[in-house]
């Protein structure tokens, strides 16, 4: 195949492992979905953000909610608007041309684009399990039709897609089926050093090892619903840093000031104040 | 190309299919595939389709490419069980020797591989029957050696890997934490919770969808047509009975009781009780089964409507079950066997499961478990068990 192809391989501010490259680099050239999962916050989300940043192309985040219809992701029909346009009649749209009516979804938008996108398909697990087989349907065919102006929609660049599920249950055999799969481990403390490096460049080393030392711990502790993941502990970092009166030394004492940016449920709080109190978190 | 590493998977129990195969040629024939790594990295997420099936994947690829040797079926059960074995070995020789049948000073004689090496001809030899014995690894004692599926540390963190071969990769097995179809474990809980939230009664289809209305009118060209959506009934009240006896089930409690706990606002009423073993006339509302007593007979006072949730392995001794006075607590003795007792519950709450953290495989070896599961639906108490029972509790 042709060398010009174009290559994934990280961006700016997203720390990338040679294997998931080399899988996010096949899936392109085999035009095939890549479907990515595993813990929250382990960037399932934020690669399809670095594969656009790098390659330069615009990204469509199509964010799946459980009520979701796979129409509305494909277009909508604006069917108030034009009963109201013909009732009033005081716009430029032609009432009698219902494709003026017509909106693209997320989807449509990534098939219609004058260039190459990546469309990133946020949390599948959410829907049910027809609108995911209904939409690999739609991704593998490339193609689907609005049934108000009986009209085919053809893709005019085949969009690089990213699909992300939560689930640990796996996803039906026919959707499977048409996707690759990658399952993004959550990273080890050395990793996620370099991922801090990556976020807060000037950090301080003693921060740094007490903040890391200190959350793979917490992230330890039994029965928490919602572990803290990369995004709390980025936040959390801002948080010590922001604060004036801390200093590195007081994590190694034990100490753990705002908890409340690493667990977000209270049950969990109430736990992980629990037991920070109990014993020293070094 | 690959045809019979390509079958190896398929013998080993991983679900790939002819197409991802042809799939995987593509990406050859399209030279995307330029080492043994890429070929890791490539048939991996083309042909192997959930993480549960990486570590499996692994240990084909190391065996298929390096000729590393294939574990046993049960391998992963083992490693663990041999872990805790040895464990245990070093606080009490006497009883291992006992276990193994040799005696404690030849143990003492013995390499920990030497013993690892005994010990798995050993269970070898004991393939298919060691359910119920006291001191064997199993399922069903109430020896301390480990039961499958049980993760002591929780899941670990598998790893990144950078300029290491594909075999050397393969060979780490950084997935075998993901790999257990078995019982729940803490990292499950979030995933158990939405299994629970199709614990809901749906009623009758009486509330109007406005916005679907609307859009059925205008499609209608301005004809109303009125759409309808399934409105909610009341919440459900649940029974959760917890056999909290003796240590075999001591793993699982706090992981079911915080699925039910973080579950409790979705619904009406949940009841928390503990038993041992298995339920005579009384339940009991604390842990310690001692300060608060619940006779059973006063369920039938409770709507019939309760999901009654058993969990327990449902292993003992099979007189404990039969025997009038069956119970291995003198003052719950009431005369009547447990089996009439649990059939009674059985009967008030309709919509009943026993959830059993047991292996599936293991059930037919013991007698308590096949008589208990003739009068509750029996299911795992993993994932798919539990959705499972859901699914069964839901049922009109």
């Amino acid at each position: 195949m042709t060398a010009d192809r174009p290559k994934f391989s990280g961006a700016s501010r997203y720390v990338l492992d040679d294997e998931l490259a080399s899988i996010v680099n096949i899936s392109m050239a085999l035009e095939m979905p890549l479907l990515l999962k595993g813990e929250p916050g382990t960037g399932k989300t934020m690669l399809a953000h670095a594969i656009a940043e790098n390659l330069g192309m615009p990204l469509i985040v199509l964010n799946v909610k459980s009520s979701m219809k796979l129409v509305e992701a494909l277009y909508q029909y604006d069917t108030l608007t034009r009963l109201n346009d013909s009732r009033f009649g005081d716009s430029r749209r032609d009432v009698s041309d219902i494709e003026a009516y017509i909106k693209m979804g997320k989807i449509g938008q990534a098939f219609t684009a004058a260039e190459r996108t990546v469309l990133l398909i946020d949390e599948i697990d959410k829907a049910d399990t027809d609108f995911q087989d209904d939409m690999l349907d739609v991704l593998d065919q490339m193609e689907f039709d609005i049934i108000e102006i009986d009209k085919t929609v053809k893709t005019r660049h085949r969009p690089v897609i990213i699909i992300t599920s939560n689930a640990k249950k796996d996803l039906s055999d026919p959707f499977l089926g048409r996707c690759n799969f990658h399952h993004i481990a959550f990273p080890e403390p050395k990793v996620m050093r370099q991922i801090i490096r990556v976020h807060f460049p000037d950090i301080d080393g003693d921060l740094m090892t007490g903040a890391v030392t200190a959350f793979y711990k917490l992230r330890e502790l039994d029965s928490v619903e919602k572990k803290p993941a990369t995004r709390e502990l980025l936040n959390w970092i801002r948080a010590l840093r922001a604060d004036p009166d801390f200093h590195p030394r007081e994590i190694e004492k034990g100490a753990v000031p705002y908890l409340g940016v690493l667990f977000k449920k209270s049950q969990d709080f109430a736990r992980a104040v629990a037991a920070t109190g109990r014993r020293s978190l070094r | 190309m690959f045809i019979t590493f390509f079958y190896r998977l398929k013998e080993a129990g991983i679900p790939v299919s002819p197409t991802s195969f042809l799939r995987l040629q593509k990406a050859l024939s399209a030279g995307l595939v330029a080492s043994l790594n890429d070929f890791y990295t490539a048939s991996r997420a083309i042909l192997v389709k959930s993480e549960r099936y990486f570590d499996l994947f692994d240990q084909v690829f190391a065996h298929h490419f390096e000729g590393a040797e294939m574990p046993l079926r049960e391998g992963i059960d083992l490693d663990e069980a041999i872990q805790a074995l040895l464990q245990e070995w070093l606080r009490d020789p006497q009883m291992l020797a006992d276990v193994l049948g040799i005696d404690a000073a030849e143990i003492g004689k013995l390499s920990p591989e030497e013993l690892i090496a005994y010990f798995k001809a050993r269970l070898a030899d004991q393939k298919g029957r060691h359910a119920g014995g006291s001191r064997w690894i199993g399922t069903g004692g109430t020896s301390p050696v480990g039961h499958s599926g049980y993760h002591p540390g929780g899941m670990r963190v598998g790893g990144v890997s950078r300029n290491k071969s594909a075999v050397k990769v393969a060979l780490d097995r950084r997935y075998r934490d993901y790999s257990h179809q078995g019982p729940l474990t803490q990292a499950m809980v979030g995933e158990a919770l939405k299994r629970l939230r199709n614990l809901v009664p749906t009623g009758p289809k009486d509330q109007v969808n406005v916005e679907a209305t609307i859009y059925q009118a205008m499609k209608n060209g301005g004809e109303i047509e009125i759409v309808f959506d399934r409105s909610l009934r009341d919440r459900l009240k649940v029974i959760l009975a917890i056999d909290n006896g003796g240590w075999s089930m001591d793993p699982y409690i706090p992981v079911v009781q915080t699925v039910f706990d973080y579950a409790r606002a979705q619904f009406k009423d949940l009841k928390t009780y503990f038993f041992h073993n298995t339920i005579y006339d009384i339940l009991w509302k604390d842990p310690a089964r001692y300060r608060k007593p619940q006779r059973i007979d006063e369920f039938v006072r409770c709507d019939p409507e309760t999901r009654l949730i058993v969990v327990g392995d449902a292993s003992m001794a099979p007189y404990e079950l039969t025997a009038a006075e069956g119970s291995i607590h003198i003052e719950e003795r009431s005369g009547r066997p447990s089996f009439e007792r649990l059939a009674f519950l059985a009967e008030t709450f309709r919509h009943c499961a026993w959830l059993n953290p047991m292996d599936e495989r293991y059930w037919d070896y013991s007698q308590t478990v096949k008589a208990i599961g003739r009068i509750f639906p029996m299911f795992t108490l993993s994932l798919d068990g539990l959705e499972k029972a859901i699914t069964h509790l839901m049922q009109k």
